[in-house]
């Protein structure tokens, strides 16, 4: 505590070794990040200050990619991805969306825009998740993989021309062939791993661990990988470090930022040139619409009919009713807040506390445990959103069937006969 | 029947990209797991000190014995199918036995029984043991064999597999007496590694002595430990040598002091500043946050829907359950009407701001931070099991759930691009019947069960 408040108190000799010390802390938290100097040059708009700059936000702006993947993008390319990306993202200035592609251009835009990225989250700290170290055995327990499903942009080369429906039947026969892989190898692997844990028992250091993950046997058998590990290893504690750093200097940075910033002519506003911007398909945005539309009406009749139910049966009820309607008001407004503040907001979760990855640890059936999760809890968890989902599911296709029959039904046509087993 | 029906051009692509997606997505998940297991069945066998030669790559006798019958080498596309067909086959048989054998294997855990390189001898005198270590080592070897499946001629491939099949099934009852031969090849390969290197030993039996070296244990646990321990270790103990906690745990800690307001300050005057210099109008949605609010809408509507079906399907057992079922009801197109008028309003802003569509007609979502967003949980926590059939349930729902999710994505993708083509169809011709079909399969069946039509005025086709 006692230091935290010794910083704080600025004296000009400090402030003079503040900045530099700051940005070096940045530099070295972000994933390639060039050396202070470039940062400084790139305040004066300096050229040579551009390149760097341009891949570094190419990394920071393209997360999925691996160490050294982006070495195989030309800087004509990541330009363009950057100044895309950054648009999307609603970047406001127009002048970095005019500079020129070939990326030799730009040093204090491009500053500007890294500070962007860092003042809108906590982008060092998510820069770090993404490429973390992965030493334990690990399974996210959250659905949020399933629904972000990133997915690079489908490629152009994808043919114009008609296709048959049987195409269709055929990929989603694929398609089920892969999940029923995708389980069988899901279920050995975890055979395999609950081998693994149970034959290293106890050689953990860590006692709460106990065992050995994967990775850590790996590194015994493999001496060479090991010692690339360890050198990952070390290198994010480095990087971990700096990131404890810049928490505690970063307040100059921005002072330094704010002049930067002053340094820059406003833009002159020019609304009738607007580039487009790429948002979600417009196919998805109709779905919503539909889908909302349909459970709109869907349930717009049911109250109908249970409130026209209900009036005729209502009278002659004594005055004891009105008090009980009120507390049965009350109640259901209780019931739903939860989901009445998810829908508004979306800030709501449903599996709160089952989020983020989860390193396994097997324990001895029996035995009390440390802190942690416990596998039953998950799995009742998962049990009830499945059975959920199903309930989804089956309401779709039943849908679909109703549709479908009525679209069918209409003349004395065919006859058709359900298969089996529904 | 067989009159094959073309569809829109548009809707086509819209249809076909949503399927690549959900099988590129899967694809993605096999190929780790795939990685995954590799190393996994790697350690399982036996370790040699030679370790730069990775044991897959020596299996001797094996490769000698099916160089000749390399020589008839069939098309690469039939491998690959052969090769799809096999692994869907070796992994049913592969889960079941797993299954069967992990429940089995729990139980006794510490039944450690001698080394690996026993004799059949022994192996006889011993039979509940040498079931289980049966079981355990024809997976340890499957790899090998894999790779000596793919060059073997195509006619004898499935007799082979559903031989070895057999083979392993029996083996436990079996005992040493009557030895099948794949499991005489795998002692082979077991005994000559461990003649070739008398040091070489297996995880199960030597696995408890292995010790994590010195420098690696130091920088890992600098680097993380389990956040169930040093959520408990106060902050202010830095300074002390002896419980300091991880670095991760220091990042994910949420600090409230003097210095990170103001540096909150600094960053929303920043933003503010950059805004109003900016020369594009102000306040404008970005796509990123339509994309948000879009996945909010879907998640929110998919809640309602929920909700509105446990409502429905509710028996009300008396006047007051069903009034609070209305009251329910009502309440939820309350909630659903805010939806809708967020909707609307997110529409006209797209419309007015000129977003264009996707050029490729498909936005490159960015990898959503799990959580919402809201704080992310950086260091690991622990999950807890105790078996490996709890386990596999659980790995089990979760790739359950991700599927059905992807389903009903697709369902209603396909319902919004199938139906109108039902109706707009002229009735009752072949291809229309035929389109019903294949449209009445994918939507209601999941695509595995066909109605049958049947027409009584004349042959269709």
């Amino acid at each position: 505590m006692g230091r935290r408040r010794r910083r704080r108190r600025v004296d000009p000799a400090d402030a003079a070794r503040a900045l530099p010390e700051a940005i070096a802390a940045l530099s070295q938290m972000l994933p390639a990040g060039p050396s202070p100097e470039t940062f400084r040059r790139a305040k004066f708009d300096r050229p040579e200050a551009a390149p760097a700059l341009w891949r570094l936000l190419f990394r920071v702006l393209s997360p999925q990619l691996a160490d050294g993947a982006s070495a195989s993008f030309s800087l004509e390319a990541q330009v363009r991805s950057v100044k895309l990306a950054l648009r999307t993202q609603g970047y406001p200035r127009r002048a970095l969306a005019q500079l020129p592609d070939d990326g030799s251009q730009g040093g204090r835009e491009l500053l500007l825009a890294l500070a962007w990225l860092l003042a809108r989250g906590p982008l060092p700290e998510r820069l770090l998740t993404q490429n973390r170290v992965q030493l334990g055995d690990e399974m996210p327990v959250c659905e949020c993989e399933a629904l972000a499903s990133p997915g690079p942009p489908a490629p152009s080369v994808e043919a114009d021309g008609c296709v048959d429906i049987r195409h269709l039947q055929w990929l989603m026969g694929k398609l089920r062939f892969r999940w029923r892989n995708l389980m069988a190898s899901q279920q050995e692997q975890c055979a395999l791993l609950g081998k693994i844990h149970s034959y290293t028992r106890g050689c953990h250091s860590d006692r709460s661990l106990g065992h050995l993950s994967v990775t850590e046997t790996e590194l015994l058998r493999d001496p060479e990988g090991g010692r690339q590990l360890l050198r990952r290893l070390e290198r994010e504690n480095a990087r971990l470090q700096a990131a404890l750093q810049w928490r505690c200097r970063e307040l100059v940075f921005w002072r330094w930022m704010d002049t930067v910033l002053g340094a820059c002519p406003p833009e002159a506003s020019q609304p009738t040139f607007l580039p487009r911007i790429p948002t979600p398909g417009a196919g998805e945005l109709e779905t919503l619409v539909r889908e909302l539309q349909a459970l709109q009406g869907e349930l717009r009749e049911a109250v109908e009919a249970r409130r026209a139910a209900w009036e005729a049966g209502v009278r002659g009820r004594g005055p004891e009713w009105s008090a009980a309607r009120t507390a049965l008001r009350e109640a259901v407004g209780r019931d739903l807040a939860a989901l009445r503040r998810v829908c508004e907001r979306g800030g709501g979760r449903s599996l709160a506390q089952l989020h983020g990855p989860h390193r396994l640890v097997r324990t001895e059936a029996g035995a009390p445990g440390g802190p942690g999760l416990r596998a039953p809890e998950v799995i009742e968890a998962l049990r009830s959103r499945e059975a959920h989902l199903e309930v989804v599911l089956r309401q779709l296709q039943g849908q679909c069937g109703q549709e479908l029959a009525r679209l069918v039904g209409a003349p004395p046509g065919p006859v058709w006969i359900l298969p089996p087993g529904r | 029947m067989a009159t094959a029906y073309v569809l829109l051009a548009g809707s086509s692509r819209r249809l076909v990209a949503e399927l690549r997606d959900a099988l590129d997505s899967c694809a993605e998940r096999q190929r780790q797991l795939e990685r995954s297991l590799r190393v996994c069945r790697r350690l399982l066998r036996a370790w040699e000190p030679a370790e730069t030669l990775a044991p897959e790559l020596t299996p001797g006798p094996e490769t000698n014995e099916e160089a000749p019958s390399a020589a008839c080498i069939p098309s690469p596309q039939d491998l690959k199918e052969l090769e799809l067909l096999t692994q869907a086959l070796e992994k049913a048989v592969r889960v079941r036995k797993g299954i069967s054998k992990a429940g089995e294997g729990d139980k006794a855990p510490s039944l450690k029984s001698g080394s690996i390189a026993t004799s059949p001898a022994t192996r006889a005198s011993a039979p509940p043991s040498t079931s289980r270590r049966a079981g355990s080592r024809a997976l340890e070897t499957k790899p090998p064999r894999g790779i000596r499946q793919t060059r073997v001629p195509v006619k004898d491939l499935p007799e082979r597999r559903l031989l070895s099949v057999g083979d392993q099934a029996c083996m436990g009852q079996g005992a040493g007496a009557t030895k099948p031969e794949s499991g005489l090849r795998n002692e082979q390969i077991v005994l000559s590694a461990a003649s070739q290197a008398p040091e070489a030993f297996t995880l199960k039996d030597k696995g408890i002595l292995l010790q994590l070296p010195e420098a690696f244990r130091k920088a890992a646990s600098w680097n993380s430990r389990p956040a169930g321990w040093s959520n408990h270790v106060a902050f202010w103990f830095v300074g002390c040598a002896c419980v300091h906690p991880s670095l991760w745990a220091q990042l994910s800690s949420t600090q409230t002091s003097d210095s990170v307001d103001a540096v909150t300050t600094a960053k929303m005057q920043f933003l503010q500043k950059m805004q109003t210099t900016s020369g594009w109008p102000g306040s404008r949605l970005s796509a990123t946050e339509v994309e948000a609010e879009v996945r909010h809408l879907q998640k929110a509507c998919l809640l309602l829907r929920l909700r509105m079906g446990e409502e429905l399907t509710a028996d009300p057992k008396d006047w007051m359950q069903e009034y609070r079922c209305l009251l329910t009801l009502e309440e939820l197109q309350a909630i659903m009407g805010q939806c809708l008028r967020r909707l609307r309003e997110l529409c006209t802003a797209v419309v007015e701001q000129q977003l264009g569509p996707w050029p490729e007609g498909r936005f490159p979502r960015a990898s959503l931070p799990c959580g919402g967003g809201a704080d992310p949980i950086w260091s690991p926590q622990l999950l807890l099991y105790s078996s490996t059939q709890e386990l596999q349930t659980l790995a089990a729902l979760r790739l359950r759930v991700a599927m059905l999710h992807q389903q009903i994505h697709l369902e209603k993708v396909l319902m919004a691009e199938l139906l109108p083509l039902v109706s707009k169809q002229e009735p009752l011709g072949p291809p229309w019947l035929a389109l019903c079909r294949a449209v009445h399969s994918l939507l209601c069946e999941g695509g595995q069960h066909f109605l049958t039509i049947l027409r009584e005025d004349k042959p269709a086709d």
